[in-house]
């Protein structure tokens, strides 16, 4: 882990964050939160629908905007936060909060690969769900606004530690 | 229409329980106290964020100076490579709590008679 956080940090990545310029971090902190933002904004709606609200809504209509939004947002939201590790990766060993944010994430894209492989996601599409089915979409909900929330939660009390 | 309503009410009141816990970012784990440390520079100003920092060497110890974030710490008049490293400086502002942590959140540095406030709102 330390090695790790040194290596990045003296990355060529860490050097361009800490000698861009006076504001470079405070913006690639802006694209960390827009980035975070369109993915739990489209991931909050998704797992609500899934958990059954708005039903009369199908489920279909609702993935379509909401899995482009999410991939994309959670994509801006790695890559700016690479950067903004890397700026000072070492002062941030040891800092609980880290050790709950990333295995929250690896959960919650655990839960994704899941629900890819559940029949009823896939058939979502051509046809009405069971209520058995439509229970099994509402619990990897439940779950991924489990993940996302924690992971978030952490994510933003790092800097308080 | 009614039940989604109320559910998002929930969430956002449930997410609003979590933040008043905090005090301002970083100075609750400082103490309350003044404190004043004076030495040679052993790394200048770095004005990489999320807070502009340097290294004072005072008596064998070297602490690592937190400064403000780096567009007031530069307003302040403090840009990278003003002060040079072996510099003797004063530094005010208030230390780590943990007694194995040399760290101070500065409010001050001062050099050559030279005062750079960066909060300069902070007594």
């Amino acid at each position: 882990m330390s090695e790790f956080m040194a290596w990045l940090q003296n990355s060529a990545l860490g050097h361009a964050m800490r000698e861009s310029g006076v504001w470079t971090y405070a913006i690639v902190n802006l694209t960390h939160i827009l980035g975070v933002a369109t993915l739990f904004g489209s991931v909050l709606v998704l797992d609500l629908r899934l958990l059954g609200v708005w039903r009369h809504i199908t489920l279909a209509a609702v993935t379509e905007p909401a899995i482009p939004l999410a991939a994309s947002g959670f994509f801006i939201a790695v890559t700016s936060g690479v950067c903004l590790l890397a700026t000072k990766a070492t002062d941030y060993i040891g800092n609980p909060f880290l050790y709950i944010k990333f295995p929250a994430i690896g959960l919650g894209l655990l839960n994704v690969v899941l629900l890819n492989f559940l029949p009823a996601w896939k058939e979502r599409k051509v046809r009405n769900l069971t209520s058995r089915e439509q229970l099994q979409l509402a619990v990897a909900g439940g779950v991924s606004l489990l993940c996302w929330l924690t992971a978030i939660t952490a994510g933003r009390m790092i800097g308080y530690w | 229409m009614r039940q989604p309503f109320f559910l998002c009410i929930a969430l956002v009141a449930l997410t609003v329980s979590f933040s008043p816990v905090l005090a301002h970012h970083g100075w609750s784990g400082n103490s309350d106290k003044e404190f004043e440390l004076s030495g040679t520079v052993e790394s200048g100003v770095s004005l990489a964020g999320p807070h502009a920092t340097m290294k004072v060497r005072s008596n064998g110890q070297v602490w690592d100076i937190t400064l403000a974030p780096p567009p007031r710490t530069e307003a302040a008049g403090l840009k990278e490579g003003v002060i040079p490293v072996g510099a003797q400086v004063t530094i005010q502002g208030h230390r780590n709590l943990d007694p194995k942590k040399f760290e101070i959140k500065t409010e001050r540095v001062i050099w050559k008679g030279r005062t750079y406030n960066v909060y300069p709102d902070r007594k």
